[in-house]
């Protein structure tokens, strides 16, 4: 596939922003070591015009020249920073990944009710960690309604939704999207989960926002993340990158400790742990991935 | 499986032989694939020159963009010249295979089937290249082969092999245990009958054989272990057989892994995330291959 950019840079040949530029997939693989996101071929273009668009804000031509910024310029760590957030623009919907609800509805949950049917309590504890405007904890809200009948008859669910960023936790708790957000969700979801709010937006039952709590939480904040315990599923999605390396190894470690022992932890759908703690056990999954903190008298069948 | 099971399917197996639709050239290149000896450029030219369906096949698969060739090849010699002896050999079997049996009435996609044999061996090869454990063109014909049990079943079962996948479907399990369930073997054991009627080599006679029995705790060879892991790891990234299998995988705590290890020191260092979103990089290719293959 070849794709030249239509933006295009003042003075720049067009064949500068060709996808078969190997320079694009040493940058992919400079992403993968810093931030273990990868790029798929088919997302190529992506990263393309990404790296189109912060070549034209800090006004660089060519490809070999913004490679050596990314590679050995004092300013390499905000510019990949700031590429990061080029890649993670709109990355946030419902339903991003149908393959880690499938996983968690069809083969996680019965596992994690069958480990904890001897419990008085009967409570499911889910974490979306870095909620951002709320696009993942209403999906898996929605995901776990649909098994309130069935499955989870008799149990309590409980989403805790983090975020740092105040104005995103604001929107979430409204609830209110428009079409881009819902773009990937199944019309059976909007119908029966959504109320119209206006010519362009829908709005989140109470039913499925009842089921989650906003909060306002920093990951990096070692006090708070104590507390986040007893928690059976975690998402922490696109999230890991915005951290250095020893922020992300805390981080990684708090989340092993406030999962329960059999519990899971979601990345990104491109995006993996790099060997960040070698106690969770990476997990496959029909078409997804994930980290599970092995059971204290079990390895996984 | 009983001694008389072991017989009624070495019986229906030996029909298949007999089955005209397998090319002329097929067992020949099979043998001089496994033979230490490498065969000759000529050898190989004069097989080929039987079947030209088989070559212009050949050529158009070297063409793909899977092979990075900058001009396609016009002739076998050619493709020889451009990508090696080996390459070619496995490139010709696997068009004859796909070109081997009537896959009319079969109780899944024919299509469906061969992307997952067709993904096993591609990803095989990969993985043995990586980590230079097994010889990578055996690797890719043992990922090829593997399940060639399945394509038995479908001929000379087809009736008990439907029930097998339907049950499979309907319970989200690997086929394999359906078949258990349902027949009372399972399409490695009709593999190997017919691998070793073929005269298979021994060590992919094993793969065929053996590839589910490591989750039984059975020892293995690198090269079942291998296949083994990557036929999991295929059915958990969308090269399995076109069902949701309803299960986890833990690659890295599976006896195989293990086994790998013992072979190789490095082999722990293996980033497996990455290679698990290479593996799906190269879906659309394959896709593209079992299109010009077994259309």
């Amino acid at each position: 596939m070849s794709v030249t950019s239509s933006t295009g840079v003042s003075g720049a040949r067009e064949d500068t922003f060709s996808l078969t530029d190997p320079i694009y997939r040493q940058i992919r693989d400079l992403i993968y070591r810093v931030s273990g996101i990868y790029q798929p071929e088919e997302k190529l273009y992506l990263l393309l015009n990404a790296c189109t668009r912060r070549m034209q804000q800090v006004k660089v031509d060519n490809s070999r020249t913004y490679w050596n910024l990314l590679m050995a310029s004092p300013n390499r760590d905000p510019e990949m920073r700031a590429l990061l957030n080029e890649i993670t623009i709109g990355e946030t919907c419902f339903f991003r990944s149908q393959p880690q609800l499938d996983a968690l509805r069809n083969i996680i949950l019965p596992e994690l009710l069958k480990e904890k049917s001897r419990q008085i309590v009967k409570r499911v504890r889910i974490w979306s960690a870095g909620c951002s405007t709320g696009e993942e904890p209403h999906t898996l809200a929605m995901n776990l309604l649909e098994e309130s009948e069935g499955r989870l008859k008799g149990w309590t669910v409980d989403i805790q939704a983090t975020d740092l960023n105040d104005r995103s936790l604001e929107a979430a708790k409204a609830g209110i999207y428009g079409h881009y957000a819902l773009r990937l969700t199944p019309e059976f979801y909007k119908h029966k989960y959504f109320s119209r709010f206006d010519d362009k937006h829908l709005q989140v039952r109470p039913e499925v926002r009842n089921l989650i709590t906003f909060n306002r939480l920093n990951l990096r904040d070692d006090a708070r993340m104590l507390f986040m315990k007893g928690i059976d599923v975690i998402f922490c999605c696109n999230v890991l990158i915005y951290f250095d390396g020893i922020s992300k190894t805390k981080v990684v470690n708090h989340f092993f400790n406030d999962l329960n022992s059999g519990g899971y932890l979601f990345l990104g759908t491109s995006e993996s742990l790099m060997k960040l703690n070698e106690q969770f056990h990476l997990m496959h999954f029909p078409g997804a991935i994930s980290y599970w903190k092995p059971s204290h008298s079990s390895t996984k069948p | 499986m009983s001694a008389s099971l072991e017989s009624s399917l070495r019986e229906r197996v030996d029909r298949i032989e007999s089955t005209p639709a397998i090319p002329a050239v097929f067992l020949p290149l099979l043998n001089l694939l496994q033979s230490q000896s490498s065969a000759s450029l000529d050898e190989v030219a004069r097989l080929v020159a039987y079947d030209h369906a088989i070559a212009a096949q050949c050529l158009r698969v070297a063409s793909s963009p899977l092979f990075g060739l900058a001009k396609a090849p016009e002739s076998i010699r050619a493709a020889v010249v451009m990508l090696g002896l080996r390459r070619v050999e496995t490139i010709l079997l696997t068009c004859c295979l796909g070109n081997a049996f009537s896959t009319r009435d079969w109780p899944i996609d024919a299509k469906t089937f061969w992307t997952h044999s067709l993904g096993c061996a591609m990803a095989s090869r990969r993985f043995s290249a990586k980590l230079a454990c097994c010889d990578s063109d055996k690797a890719y014909l043992a990922g090829l082969l593997h399940d060639i049990g399945f394509m038995v079943n479908c001929i000379v079962f087809p009736d008990e092999t439907s029930v097998a996948v339907n049950l499979a479907h309907e319970r989200q399990i690997p086929l394999h245990q359906a078949e258990v369930a349902t027949m009372g073997f399972t399409h490695s054991a009709s593999g190997k009958a017919l691998a070793e009627k073929w005269h298979i080599a021994d060590d992919i006679v094993q793969v065929i054989a053996c590839h589910h029995l490591i989750e039984d705790g059975r020892s293995s060879s690198p090269l079942v272990a291998l296949v083994h892991l990557i036929d999991l790891l295929c059915r958990m990234r969308n090269l399995g057989y076109g069902y949701y299998e309803s299960h986890g995988v833990d690659l890295q705590g599976d006896p195989a892994w293990a086994t790998l290890v013992a072979e190789n020191k490095n082999f722990d260092e293996l980033d497996i995330e990455r290679f698990t979103f290479e593996m799906d990089d190269s879906l659309a290719e394959i896709h593209q291959l079992v299109n010009i293959i077994f259309a």
